[in-house]
């Protein structure tokens, strides 16, 4: 078969094994442990850390209920995405799972048909909670229940 | 000391939520990562990179303005970038095929899902010390070679040239 297009492959110097070694120490055990303890105490510090993030939402909410548009629908998107990654990493995962539910309404709906206000309303309100009650087990019945009816209700607006 | 030198690695970290940036540099610095540069969107880092010239970049996908995947198309393409062959971490909520797919393709060399975990953050740490990626050069991409093994690809070869330069 003729070739459409030159292709050019080839293999930059490692420079960063020449700087960082590897090979015969490989990963060092201590420095997992030394993380692993960071991130636990990252963890405790959640509520507090979370607290600019969910007003964050709170504020691009307002945004987008006041004048929704291109631009408040993605800075909306980009605070659920925030909450999602940072709440699932120090262990809130109803949070995360939440976040991602309005995350996936604001990223998947098609840009030109409106949103529904009172389900991404929900979806705020249903932070909040999470985050002023600071639920962060996964098990956590009342919101497991809330999470199942707005993730039913975003795949029906999604589907309409 | 067992482990890599990572003390004498700079790694800039790139992210719009504070926090986040706060939980990378945490975990770095556990693993005795010493030179940490940090920026809040993708237009800073693009300034830092110009100045610092970092060894590692971690960066984030979804940011306002400048995204993540804007930003690796630059470092590759750029003639102002200092390294076009920078390995790119690239942090991502995203985890559908469709979305990974679009980070291979502006040039991401590994690809870590949120949640962010401390042996994930190794991993792929030590995939960019160990085992880098062969670069492509086509007419519409550079950037780390996006077939993952040999026998993925399932068409014709149509590489002009390989060559290894180590």
């Amino acid at each position: 078969m003729a070739r459409q297009q030159p292709i050019e492959l080839f293999m930059p110097p490692n420079m960063l094994r020449a700087k960082a070694g590897g090979g015969f120490g490989g990963v060092d055990p201590a420095a997992i442990k030394r993380a692993e303890s960071a991130m636990e105490n990252l963890k405790g510090a959640f509520a507090g850390m979370a607290g600019d993030t969910v007003c964050a939402l709170t504020a691009a909410h307002r945004d987008f209920a006041a004048k929704a548009g291109p631009a408040s629908r993605a800075a909306l998107l980009r605070a659920a995405h925030d909450i999602k990654g940072l709440a699932a990493t120090l262990g809130f995962p109803l949070m995360a799972r939440v976040a991602g539910s309005l995350s996936r309404l604001l990223h998947e709906a098609p840009e030109e048909s409106p949103l529904p206000p009172k389900l991404i309303g929900a979806h705020v309100v249903a932070i909040q909670a999470i985050h002023r009650q600071t639920i962060a087990a996964a098990d956590h019945a009342p919101t497991l229940a809330l999470l199942a009816e707005l993730e039913s209700q975003v795949g029906a607006a999604l589907k309409a | 000391m067992s482990g890599y030198r990572f003390d004498r690695l700079r790694i800039l970290v790139v992210d719009d939520n504070v926090h986040m940036r706060k939980l990378v540099i945490t975990i770095l610095q556990a693993f005795g990562v010493h030179q940490i540069h940090e920026a809040g969107s993708g237009e800073s880092a693009w300034e830092m990179v110009r100045e610092i010239n970092p060894d590692i970049l971690i960066l984030d996908w979804v940011m306002e303005g400048m995204s993540g995947v804007d930003l690796v198309q630059m470092l590759r393409s750029n003639p102002l970038s200092p390294n076009p062959f920078v390995p790119v971490i690239m942090l991502t909520g995203h985890t559908s095929p469709e979305h990974v797919r679009r980070a291979r393709d502006a040039g991401a060399n590994e690809f870590i899902a949120k949640p962010v975990s401390v042996k994930t953050m190794m991993s792929r740490l030590a995939a960019v010390i160990e085992h880098p990626r062969p670069f492509v050069r086509t007419s519409r991409y550079f950037g780390p070679c996006r077939r993952r093994r040999q026998d993925e690809h399932p068409g014709p070869e149509r590489r002009a040239t390989a060559q290894a330069a180590q």
